[in-house]
């Protein structure tokens, strides 16, 4: 007996003991069920309330999602044996790596069945001759990381929540971080994927080769957010650690002195590993958490951190402080040791976790636009805001021109989702009119499905829908995401499928 | 059902699950409802939402090993130890947790002579071969102890109960440090019997309170006014620390501003520490997560130890638990084995010849799986009588 259902029977009989009803959830199909559990074993697919709610969500404010059975596999021919059961059972199927999205993208819809890949996380191989890694999807970021450590490498790609989330999760939403800005972003570090498409069959997309033959299907398929299949297996590109680094930390009386001075290091041909700008609230937020020295007064800070041999640094680092100080920079100061390095980048990594301080609840918006109109579309966001009556910070990878504002709120307020929304829109509007897209690096999910119709003509998104209906005909790969609903007959199906109120 | 949680204390959590790294559990079984924020959305489910208290709602609460490495990952400092705390309470009042073979388990803890007779019988059963070895109790337990002597009130040293009862050359070589230092020891042996850790860990809050209100007044005595109380086990210094939030009162407060762990109080006062002999071997360090976590002073154990042994070094797993966790590894075995796995091969990656823990819990959880293991202070005694 599995530890789980051993405890779970212990519980069982004492709550019967005391009278206490155990509810049983009334099942539609359970032969689904059985059928998945023959396939895996019983204690890896969960099918009761507990499992239900918690997969209903992920680290987005979107509510509503519905779960179908969770499946935790620990194989490739498990992940196909999942994906033909709930394909002959006639159900979809929702990827999930550690449920940290902010766009919603693992939300179920339709009582999907949810193919949670934590148990895959095995580093299957390491080439340092050649530079690359094979990893299972549930691999965390950050692990992969430190085990490279050691060899003096590591894997680029790192977006803020690197110390959780997974390599299959940066693959589906085609993750950036704050050094993507000098490494490029996920779809940089991935060579091959061993992928598992919707009907059970397995497939290599990419290859190894410097340039594989044939269409780049590794690239449509990296930022799908699981529209088209599940990887089970991906080699990423492993980075050489650079000999030197030097961080520095600007203050500015006001966040376009900021945005002005990372647009004035990028037009100087200076490319530095990592450019971030937090305003004044957050910082604040930032520093009562981590105390690694952020300026509390300063109206924003530029964090900017530059790599490789040590004279050259130097020459990069002084130009940056050169830039800054005639931008307005009211301080510069660098980091003394890896010590303050590493405390002053926990800082920005946990931005967003930092905010529950002043707000029990955030939006945080994802998207990009040129860096010249950095400044301008700032000052667009803060009156957006203001005329909403919603308090609202900036953090951002200000490199990449990619905006993040967060909306704070308190949902229990009447009305204010509303608001929240309505500033969304408008803030997403603005990015657009700048000549920005719609998402940096979190993904569309359902979040910023409404706006695809802004940004694509509808002929754009009939051919989007082609491209996904041939990796998945029937649309059971993580329906009614990304391309708008109307957009996709087959997905309003896969979404009708189970009626409501059975897996509620 | 309520849980008698704050709703603000609730509401400080924004699901952003940057703690699951840090849950030994969620670490294991990659499952959600082994996590934190899984954890907490099901406290919210159940008081917020009224969703009933199913069986897995209880074993989601009743397998996290309140090791809290959540909190000092979390970045809106959720107190979630105090939230798991009071659940438990509440479904332990409810007669859901804790049933009541466990709670007679934990009588003799705060009886002195239950607890040594108890001993004596443990011993002669091991000797016998008759104690299972999933019990996890490693050591030999002792048959007999030789008492701790007073030999001044410079500080108090709190010995406690299961560790007094089976540990206490531990207790002898923390007692010779504070004495090489100058400090006159009062070893408060039966006065203090017990911190309540455990039954605070088990929901018994009752319990906890008036352990903690006969141990102020047992230890706030006139003449031991103001004195420092020296613990050397974590779990029981994390306890006595958070007496101030536990009573709430101004008393409380104080008394817990009296309590440092043994390393903690021995780091202001290295210069009177005699060097003896430095330990040869290679020493790792292994942080009891009520050390790093809820107290925060592990970096003292350091401070300390580098003084005393050549080879020290760090382990990699980002102070992950063993999975000890009071008297978790008896309640939940297969998930405390699986969690004190991982430990072992952070162990074993860097070759230690001892490993240094300073709770009991931890190192017979970890000798159990053959980790030699030994308290800090052991050690700098080791090391002074060169």
């Amino acid at each position: 007996m599995s530890v789980l259902s051993s405890i779970n029977k212990n519980i069982r009989d004492r709550l019967a003991g005391r009278g206490a009803t155990v509810t049983a959830h009334a099942v539609a199909d359970e032969r689904l069920v059985e059928d998945l559990r023959s396939a895996l074993a019983p204690d890896r697919v969960r099918m009761d309330s507990v499992g239900r709610s918690l997969h209903a969500k992920d680290a987005s404010v979107f509510k509503g999602g519905v779960a179908g059975p969770t499946c935790y596999p620990t194989s490739t021919a498990e992940v196909q044996a999942i994906m033909r059961i709930s394909h002959h059972h006639g159900r979809a199927i929702v990827p999930r790596g550690a449920g940290t999205g902010l766009a919603g993208g693992a939300i179920p819809l339709g009582a999907p069945v949810v193919i949670a890949m934590t148990k895959m996380n095995e580093i299957l191989e390491v080439d340092i001759d050649n530079r690359v890694a094979w990893v299972e999807p549930g691999v965390v970021n950050l692990d992969l990381t430190r085990y490279l450590t050691p060899m003096g490498f590591h894997f680029a790609p790192d977006p803020s929540s690197q110390q959780v989330c997974t390599i299959g999760g940066n693959v589906a939403n085609n993750s950036g971080g704050p050094h993507c800005l000098a490494y490029g972003v996920t779809n940089a570090h991935v060579q091959a994927m061993e992928v598992v498409l919707p009907d059970g069959s397995v497939t290599m997309l990419g290859g190894l080769d410097a340039e594989p033959a044939g269409l780049d299907l590794r690239g449509v398929f990296i930022g799908s957010e699981g529209t088209l299949g599940i990887t089970t297996k991906v080699a990423v590109a492993i980075t050489k650690n650079r000999p030197a680094v030097k961080t520095l930390l600007l203050s500015f009386d006001s966040v376009s002195d900021a945005a002005n001075t990372v647009s004035g290091i990028i037009a100087a041909g200076i490319v530095p590993a990592a450019l971030e700008v937090m305003d004044h609230k957050i910082t604040v937020a930032v520093e009562n958490y981590v105390n690694a020295g952020y300026p509390r007064d300063a109206a924003a800070v530029l964090l900017a951190e530059v790599d490789g041999m040590e004279a050259g640094i130097a020459i990069d680092a002084g130009r940056i402080e050169e830039i800054g100080l005639a931008n307005g920079a009211t301080d510069v100061r660098t980091a003394k040791d890896d010590e303050e390095r590493a405390l002053l980048w926990k800082g920005r990594k946990t931005a967003f976790g930092a905010i529950a301080q002043l707000a029990p609840d955030y939006y945080l918006h994802d998207t990009v636009v040129p860096r010249s109109e950095l400044a301008n579309v700032l000052v667009k966001v803060y009156e957006i805001a203001d005329r909403h009556d919603l308090v609202v910070m900036n953090v951002f990878h200000a490199g990449d021109g990619n905006l993040h504002p967060l909306l704070l709120f308190d949902a229990r307020d009447e009305g204010v989702m509303d608001r929240v929304h309505a500033a969304g829109g408008e803030i997403v509007q603005a990015s657009l009119d700048a000549g920005g897209v719609l998402s940096g690096e979190h993904g569309v999910g359902v979040e910023k499905q409404g706006y695809m119709g802004k940004l694509f003509s509808d002929d754009d998104m009939d051919h989007q829908d082609r491209l996904r209906k041939a990796f998945d005909p029937t649309c059971r790969a993580n329906p009614g995401k990304v391309i708008p609903i109307g957009h996709s007959c087959a997905d309003i199906q896969a979404l009708r499928r189970v009626p409501t109120g059975v897996w509620g | 059902m309520d849980l008698k949680l704050d709703d603000d204390e609730l509401n400080t959590c924004v699901q952003c699950g940057l703690c699951l790294p840090h849950c030994p559990t969620f670490r294991v079984t990659g499952d959600e409802s082994m996590s934190p924020r899984g954890r907490i959305h099901l406290m919210r489910e159940v008081q917020l939402h009224n969703a009933p208290v199913t069986p897995e709602v209880v074993s989601s609460f009743e397998t996290c090993v309140q090791c809290r490495g959540c909190e000092p990952a979390c970045p809106s400092s959720v107190p979630y130890g105090h939230l798991m705390e009071r659940t438990r309470e509440t479904l332990a009042d409810e007669g859901i947790m804790t049933p009541r073979w466990q709670r007679l388990g934990m009588k003799p803890l705060a009886h002195p002579k239950l607890l040594a007779t108890g001993t004596k019988f443990l011993s002669v059963a091991q000797r016998l071969n008759l104690v299972p070895k999933r019990l996890g109790i490693s050591a030999e337990v002792p048959f007999r102890q030789a008492p701790l002597e007073v030999s001044g009130t410079d500080v108090l040293m709190f010995t406690g109960c299961v560790m007094d009862a089976w540990q206490r050359d531990v207790h002898q070589a923390g007692q010779t440090v504070l004495e090489a230092a100058g400090f006159g020891v009062t070893p408060t042996g039966d006065l203090a019997p017990c911190c309540g850790a455990l039954h605070a860990h088990a929901g018994l809050a009752n319990d906890t309170r008036s352990l903690a209100t006969s141990m102020m007044a047992a230890l706030s005595q006139a003449h031991f006014a103001d004195v420092p109380i020296v613990v050397d086990s974590a779990g029981c210094g994390a306890q006595m620390k958070d007496y101030g939030h536990l009573l709430g009162t101004a008393e409380a407060e104080a008394f817990s501003s009296r309590v440092f762990d043994i390393s903690e109080f021995l780091a202001d006062h290295l210069d009177k520490l005699p060097r003896g002999t430095p330990i040869a071997e290679r020493v790792a360090i292994q942080d009891p997560c009520h050390l790093r976590h809820v107290q925060r002073v592990h970096l003292a154990t350091r401070k300390v130890l580098e003084v005393f042994v050549d080879d020290l070094v760090e382990l990699d797993d980002d102070g992950l638990c063993c999975g000890a966790g009071g008297a978790y590894s008896i309640m939940q075995p297969v998930l405390a084995g699986q969690i004190r796995d991982r430990k072992v091969e952070a162990i074993d990656a860097k070759s230690p010849d001892l490993v240094a823990s300073s709770n009991p819990g931890c190192s017979m959880h970890l000798g159990a799986a053959g980790v030699p293991t030994v308290h800090p202070m052991e050690l700098v005694a080791r090391a002074i009588a060169g």
